[in-house]
């Protein structure tokens, strides 16, 4: 990883986490004497490599790195060998089938440790007891790491089992690791005065948050608070958000290619330089890194798609035109001019082949004609057209075998638009689904009944909400937006709509709609010392005016889509917003991750057939 | 979860037994549609065992669609149109299915008089 520059750019710091998380890191391997090597859970290897790079655990002996695995560890000469893992009790498996390998093997004498990111369980530690490993065990030790920094305004958890755990099993460990990590961040940044909170959820987090700090007994550290508001948002509260397609540059990256710890893998083909003769073409797919660091990038990510054209095209003329003008430099210090802002320019050329390449992947895509029946067919849904029957395009989906993710989000959008569906309509769909794709999605579509996301027809709340929080717009200027709506072209999230109510006029002005919405409202005040609190804008000071832009840090349990996320920093640009907005996350999801995470993956076993 | 089991067994006579469970469990729990599409998954795995003996071709673990649409694909459109009635599947999607399965093979004489 480069640069860490583009972390502080924000209104808040988060460098200043970064930092603290590299600090706590080397704490802990600075505990195990002489060379190490690491064996990575997988699933770490990405968020770790936004926290520390390789050079600096060179720096600290560590001389190895391995992947965990079935087949045991390759043989090593280092004094200690440290496994990094979650805990999760088929890691545990793995380790311990690890250990006793190495103990057959015998020979040079090594240390083993483990390091449970974030936390360690005890049935974790049952299960090495069991396995008769535990005492070869030399340190056990924690390393915090949940909230992992993306970008100066974006800090995700990558949990992706958030909303299946809560949502299906009710199981809330993530949620402690939330409330965990929001200590950490007042630990850094200061006490959050005011808590406001919709969910069963949320309540749960903050209920967690208020007796850590009750815990602390007031060793706290003495810091102004940098964050104002915090606001904390079930998945549930708004499930139809993330089913629909989204509509940003940013967003749909993700649909198509999926991002993955802010960075994206691509069909190689498009980026092969003219350099480069085709023979020795890259088979491997290209990694991007995706964040504000690449200025092009920080530009267009929460564009809308159709406005992204226009706008690569206007930065292309504007580079040629500066590359142009050491045609006109004459003197000597115009030259030198000129050469200072090469490097500069040069990469701003290099990220615009790069984005023109990948705007044009993504075109591939969406002027495909089923993605533009498939949005047909969702923008009817959400104005509530012909929601209550069969919907003849979703059956043509399923007679032509399309993709299962891709009809299930529409059945689901169907669903919540029309407030559930009817009995017969139902059950008509999942007999074809279950007829078409497989006997074995039984369990997954009782898992979306479950979660919520598919319903008999209940309460008729959706025209209400639609109405009174304005989510349908008509009106949309995809260029120059006005209005947040343009994410979803004509819909405005309605996960974002409750935080733009939230900062004005305040949620006592929508009680009635909350009250439709799942789960409790949550209201909290956190006292904090008379000297620490922020001095309201004084007599004078033209900068009174930036100082009363409020910090509000949005918390999605549950995961959080691209399109949102443009929606809410389009919400801190408006000059009248008055509130700046920081986003964490469990997870960022697609529609399709979300329901590939409540999916029941069922492989028949090959049927012996004597 | 008995479904979730019934697809680790790899023995005929287990699975089925498997799903009869299941089957008895979502009729205690008052859930019907589970009931009858477990039921029809029996009869399923039935027919397809019979099929496999009498072709010779692999047709287990497929779902009803994609069996349809291998016997259309092997010029069998008796058994075909025998399942379609046994498990009354929608006209608009065995046409799909048909005008698929028949453009693939290429038969266009079939697709004609259809």
């Amino acid at each position: 990883m480069g640069s860490t520059g583009h972390l502080s750019n924000g209104k808040l710091n988060l460098n200043l986490l970064r930092d603290y998380y590299r600090r706590e890191l080397l704490e802990c391997l600075d505990k195990c004497l002489g060379s190490k090597a690491l064996v990575w859970d997988d699933a770490l290897t990405g968020p770790f490599g936004l926290i520390a790079e390789y050079s600096l655990l060179k720096e600290h002996e560590v001389e190895k790195m391995f992947p965990l695995s079935d087949k045991g560890l390759p043989p090593s000469n280092v004094q200690n060998i440290i496994f990094v893992t979650r805990p999760k009790l088929h890691l545990m498996e793995q380790i311990a089938q690890n250990l006793l390998q190495e103990e057959h093997k015998g020979g040079f004498r090594k240390e083993y440790h483990i390091i449970f990111v974030p936390r360690k369980s005890l049935l974790c530690e049952k299960k090495l007891k069991e396995s008769g490993v535990y005492g070869t065990l030399h340190y056990i030790e924690e390393f915090n790491l949940s909230m992992i920094p993306f970008d100066s305004d974006l800090m995700s958890m990558e949990m992706e089992g958030a909303f299946k755990e809560c949502y299906l099993e009710n199981d809330y460990t993530t949620m402690f690791y939330v409330a965990q990590s929001l200590m950490t961040l007042q630990f850094l940044y200061g006490i959050i005065p005011n808590i406001q909170g919709k969910g069963d959820c949320a309540k749960n987090v903050v209920d967690m948050m208020l007796r850590m700090r009750r815990e602390l007994g007031g060793r706290e550290p003495q810091i102004t608070p940098q964050i104002d508001n915090l606001l904390i948002l079930d998945r549930n509260v708004d499930l139809l958000t993330p089913l629909l397609s989204q509509l940003t540059y940013d967003g749909l990256i993700d649909e198509i290619f999926g991002i993955n710890n802010t960075s994206v893998k691509l069909p190689p083909e498009k980026f092969v330089s003219s350099s480069q003769s085709p023979e020795d073409a890259p088979t491997e797919k290209k990694k991007i890194i995706l964040n504000s660091s690449d200025e092009l990038y920080g530009e267009l990510r929460d564009k809308n798609f159709n406005a992204v054209g226009s706008l690569v095209s206007k930065k292309a003329k504007t580079i040629t035109a500066e590359f142009d003008e050491r045609h006109a430099a004459k003197t000597v210090s115009e030259m030198k001019h000129f050469v200072s802002k090469l490097p500069h320019l040069q990469q701003m050329r290099q990220s615009l082949s790069i984005h023109t390449s990948i705007a044009e992947l993504i075109k591939e895509h969406t002027d495909s004609e089923e993605f533009l029946d498939s949005l047909r067919c969702q923008q009817e849904f959400i104005n509530g057209l012909d929601t209550d029957k069969v919907n003849t395009y979703v059956e043509d989906c399923i007679g032509k075998m399309e993709p299962l993710d891709k009809v299930l989000r529409l059945i689901c959008i169907q669903s919540y638009c029309n407030n559930g569906l009817k009995t017969k309509v139902l059950d008509y769909y999942k007999r074809e689904i279950i007829q078409t794709y497989g006997y074995e999605h039984l369990v997954t579509l009782m898992n979306l009944e479950k979660a919520g996301l598919l319903r008999q027809s209940g309460q008729r709340h959706y025209p209400t909400i639609r109405k009174s929080l304005k989510l349908i717009v008509d009106e949309v200027n995809e260029q120059n937006p006005n209005d947040i709506s343009y994410v979803y072209s004509g819909y405005a999230p309605l996960s974002i709509r409750l935080a733009q109510y939230h900062a004005r006029p305040g949620w006592r002005s929508i009680t009635e709609v909350l009250n439709l919405l799942p789960g409790p409202t949550i209201e909290e005040i956190q006292q904090i010392p008379v000297a620490l609190r922020k001095r309201r804008s004084s007599i004078t000071s033209s900068h009174s005016s930036v100082m009363d832009q409020k910090v509000t840090l949005v918390v999605f349990l549950g995961g959080v889509t691209f399109a949102e996320i443009a929606a809410l920093r389009f919400l801190a640009q408006q000059d009248d917003g008055g509130t700046d907005y920081v986003i964490a996350t469990t997870k960022i999801i697609s529609g399709s991750t979300l329901l590939d995470s409540v999916m029941e993956k069922l492989s028949p076993v090959h049927l012996n057939p004597f | 979860c008995k479904v979730v089991n019934s697809f680790n067994e790899d023995r005929m006579e287990d699975r089925i037994e498997e799903l009869k469970l299941a089957q008895a469990c979502f009729t205690k729990a008052k859930n019907e549609f589970a009931k009858v599409q477990t039921e029809e998954q029996i009869k399923l795995l039935k027919y397809q065992q019979r099929l496999e003996e009498e072709m010779n071709r692999p047709y287990l673990n497929l779902s009803l669609h994609q069996t349809i649409y291998r016997l259309t694909l092997a010029n069998n459109h008796k058994v075909a149109e025998q399942l379609r009635k046994e498990f009354k599947v929608p006209d608009r999607r065995f046409w799909w299915l048909k005008i698929n399965a028949l453009g693939e093979c290429g038969d266009w004489v079939e697709l004609e008089r259809f």
